[in-house]
């Protein structure tokens, strides 16, 4: 009781939180504080029922029908990024994105920020049909106007429709879900169903589940809205749409799975395959991108592909009645969307803060920011590492879980859809690593490719602080894993009633061996830092790299982003490049192009939704301008309803 | 008794709705139907229920002297020329009315009933104040002649609710006749938008505003 109303509480702050920052007279101060209270009750109520609280609840009638909120494990772990993130993100945007700007966006934003919080932590909460949708909405509708908050730029303009529309498709597909559920539960009220005779009734709403969560949680097909509204947004709306936003698609699958009573065999298979499909698709196009937060974006479509891997997984486990297998599952996507929260905003709040000391989101632009921004470099280097899974880092953790679940199912007779699994996840670590490679070495190594990075500076403190909150927290949980264990079990049997805790004791002893080897490689390398410092023969000289004996080296000279990409053009389905042919020892001038559309959205959707499109303007005729018409339209609907049950009797006998 | 008479009044009076060429006319005959209709829950022998004796005379209040009292003042404003100006002829508008109450009877008859009604000619009336607040509202072309319509279709709707009127809570009711109110109002100032905007009262006008 006490949790829940906690959490009541907090979402209650940040409403109030938003309303302050929308009124010019409140000083900005009382917004955020009050958006931090809320954020420390929330992270308060979460963390208490992790480590061992009762599920608490909150029943209350919504037009004389009982309704209920409740705070379980599973809302609990989606509760805490959310509420890390979005705290974190209130004060990063102090500086970044100040109030007192010229074009007057910086309260809409703010205001915008602070439901969109209060949103996602009701819905997280509801158990009801009608509240969520209501609360899904919201957080729809306030996520549109903060991806819209440069709405003075025409392609800003157009990521933030294409997302409307593609939200509002979703929540179409949702709607249709949660009546589908009501007719099954007797009331809009969520319980647990009952087995059931008719399988397509069960099947209609986890398709419906799937297709409208999908949309918001990215996946393969349903994905082409992500990459342009995160470039768009301002970076720590990007961080918390990318860290907190899209995997309330996975929270929804989660939760209403949780409330059917079995899942088909096959679509946990096919789900892990299409998650296998999207991190790979997300990976190979985060390498092709020049702008720093597409790369990002597209990342975010390839974590999100390796969560769907985990609960396609656990899916799997659960129709086999194989309880090793959904723990691994469960809890390898539970864990890595708390890691991917953590290193996805840090990396985002770093492009912001390159962002905001150059000016441009095109990485060839800029180059050798370390030495200008050393301090930005210091704390994104983590995230860097933790997004490539590499240990001592975080996600390196739980794309762990999901090697010994795929390994573990490919000994118990599901080969295909893990052998699929494991190929594209180690295809897809991989390619991360060089995509992130790619992003660290081009904008921070080498020389500044123009003269953006010239001026460019560390941000202010109350930027890099919450970089710093986040990069701690990647490291701390990469060493301290097995702390968390027992907290994934309690939400794995949230996610799925009847598991037994399993993770703790199974995994313990492992998280323990790798903590220890990390900490020996984490003391080796401050080992060998330190004797590289105070060696004395290491002269500090400030020269150019060795050039090969190149006589003119010039900063353009370099590898550029998209040539050091450029060996894995194969796995870039929407870069197209127009070559020059060289020939000859002394060739003429001669220029290289290369393009990216989005291979799904640009080249195959755009075509088709633009003939749709033309093809609907014939109705406009319909459209006079004359108002006695459009009531002659009311009037002929309304005789021809009344005509219609005037003849239905007559007509169908 | 009592009450087949002024249902039957009201029918007639949308007879007259129709054929008549007169702004003033129009407007005299939907304030002599809003006042019938609100007489008739006295007329029904409902007098017992308290509040269905408020909601009549507010009824009769607003329709019968509110209402007159903005439109006077609105012709008065905008010095509207008398003719109705129809984009139907009146010979053709009265056949289309005579149509829309055939009909209606027509569909009334095949709705069924509460057993027990003793009003049987209540539904069709309705229906077809209902039409001839359409057909007004889509064939005149005066903003004013367009509020007449309006009222005489929100007259056909508040003939419909009588029939429930026991069990109806006044709440609905009176948010009928407010929404009424605020309506003719709202188009009272939109008239007189649309005149300083074109220097007339034709709607046709309003197309220049589509997109």
């Amino acid at each position: 009781m006490l949790d829940v109303a906690l959490v009541l509480a907090s979402s209650g702050c940040w409403f109030a939180g938003a309303l302050a920052s929308a009124s010019p007279r409140a000083p900005e101060r009382l917004a955020t504080g009050l958006g931090l209270l809320g954020s420390l009750f929330a992270l308060g109520a979460a963390l208490h029922l992790l480590l061992g609280g009762a599920v608490s609840g909150l029943d209350f009638r919504v037009w004389g029908l009982p309704a209920r909120l409740e705070l379980d494990a599973l809302s609990a772990a989606f509760l805490l990024p959310l509420h890390l993130v979005g705290g974190l993100g209130l004060i990063y945007g102090q500086r970044y994105w100040p109030v007192q700007l010229a074009w007057g966006s910086g309260r809409s934003l703010r205001f915008f920020y602070g439901l969109l919080v209060a949103a996602m932590t009701l819905l997280f909460l509801a158990r009801h049909g009608l509240v969520f949708l209501v609360a899904w909405e919201l957080m729809a509708v306030s996520a549109f106007f903060l991806v819209g908050t440069e709405h003075e730029k025409p392609e800003v303009r157009r990521a933030s429709w294409v997302y409307l529309a593609c939200t509002h498709t979703g929540t179409l597909l949702l709607t249709a879900m949660v009546i589908l559920m009501a007719q099954r539960m007797g009331g809009l009220q969520w319980t647990a169903l009952p087995a059931s005779t008719s399988p397509w009734f069960e099947g209609g709403i986890l398709f419906l589940a799937l297709a409208g969560f999908g949309f918001k949680a990215g996946v393969l097909p349903l994905h082409f809205w992500l990459p342009s509204a995160h470039a768009s947004a301002p970076s720590h709306v990007s961080a918390i749409l990318s860290a907190v936003m899209l995997k309330t698609g996975i929270y929804g699958i989660l939760r209403v799975s949780s409330l059917l009573p079995g899942i088909p065999r096959g679509v946990g298979g096919t789900l892990l395959a299409l998650g296998a499909l999207t991190a790979l698709y997300g990976v190979g196009n985060a390498l092709a991108q020049r702008d720093y937060k597409r790369l990002l974006a597209y990342s975010s479509i390839e974590n999100l592909g390796i969560i769907a891997m985990g609960v396609g997984l656990g899916w799997t486990g659960r129709a086999t009645h194989d309880p090793w297998l959904m723990a691994l599952g469960f809890g390898g996507a539970i864990f890595h969307v708390w890691n991917h929260a953590l290193f996805k905003s840090l990396l985002f709040y770093g492009a912001g803060a390159l962002l905001h000391a150059t000016g441009t989101r095109d990485m060839e632009a800029l180059g050798g920011l370390a030495r200008r921004m050393p301090r930005t470099a210091l704390v994104v280097f983590p995230a860097v590492l933790a997004v490539a899974a590499l240990p001592p880092f975080n996600a390196f953790l739980s794309e762990w879980f999901l090697y010994r679940g795929l390994f573990a199912s490919l000994g118990r007779g599901y080969p295909w859809s893990a052998a699929l699994g494991l190929v594209a996840l180690a295809l897809a670590g991989g390619l991360a690593a060089v995509a992130f490679a790619r992003f660290f070495g081009t904008l921070f190594l080498g020389a500044p490719r123009s003269e953006l990075a010239d001026h460019a500076h560390d941000p202010a403190a109350s930027m890099l602080l919450p970089m710093a909150v986040l990069a701690g927290l990647c490291l701390a949980v990469g060493l301290g894993a097995f702390l968390l264990l027992p907290l994934l079990d309690r939400v794995i049997a949230a996610a799925a009633p009847g598991t037994p805790a399993l993770l703790a004791a199974g995994l313990r002893v492992d998280f323990h061996r790798l903590a220890g080897v990390e900490l020996g490689l984490l003391a080796l390398v401050g080992a060998g830092l330190a004797w590289l410092r105070r060696s004395p023969e290491a002269p500090e000289a400030d020269l150019p790299t060795w050039d090969c004996g190149y006589a003119a080296a010039v900063a353009r000279a370099q590898y550029t982003g998209s040539s050091f990409a450029d060996a894995w053009a194969p796995v870039q389905p929407g870069l197209r490049a127009r070559r020059p042919r060289l020939r000859g020892l002394f060739p003429g001038g001669a220029s290289f192009r290369q393009a990216f559309r989005e291979p799904f959205g640009e080249v195959f959707l755009e075509p088709r939704v633009v003939r749709v499109a033309e093809r609907l303007l014939r109705f406009r005729r319909f459209q006079q301008g004359h108002l006695p018409v459009y009531l002659l339209y009311v009037l002929l609907t309304l005789l021809g309803t009344f005509l219609w049950m005037l003849l239905r009797g007559r007509l169908l006998g | 008794m009592l009450p087949d008479l002024l249902i039957a009044l009201t029918m007639l009076s949308n007879f007259s709705l129709v054929a008549t060429s007169r702004v003033a006319k129009a407007i005299q005959f939907a304030v002599l139907q809003g006042v019938l209709l609100g007489l008739m829950p006295l007329a029904m022998g409902l007098g017992r229920h308290f509040h269905i004796i408020l909601l009549a005379i507010a009824a009769v209040a607003v329709k019968g002297w509110l209402i007159p009292f903005l439109f006077r003042r609105a012709l008065k404003q905008v010095h509207i020329q008398r003719e109705v100006d129809p984009y139907i002829g009146y010979t053709v508008s009265l056949m289309l009315c005579a149509l829309g109450t055939g009909l209606s009877l027509l569909l009334a008859h095949n709705l069924p009933l509460k057993p027990g009604t003793e009003y049987v000619l209540m539904v069709p009336a309705s229906l077809a104040t209902l039409f001839t607040g359409f057909l007004l509202l889509v064939s005149r072309r005066k903003a004013l002649t367009q509020v007449v319509g309006y009222l005489v279709l929100e007259n056909g709707i508040y003939l419909f609710g009588l029939l429930l009127v026991e069990d109806m809570p006044a709440l609905v009711e009176a948010g009928i006749l407010l929404d009424l109110f605020v309506g003719i109002f709202v188009m009272g100032i939109v008239i007189n938008h649309i005149r300083v905007a074109f220097d007339s009262t034709d709607t046709r006008h309003l197309a220049e505003l589509k997109d």
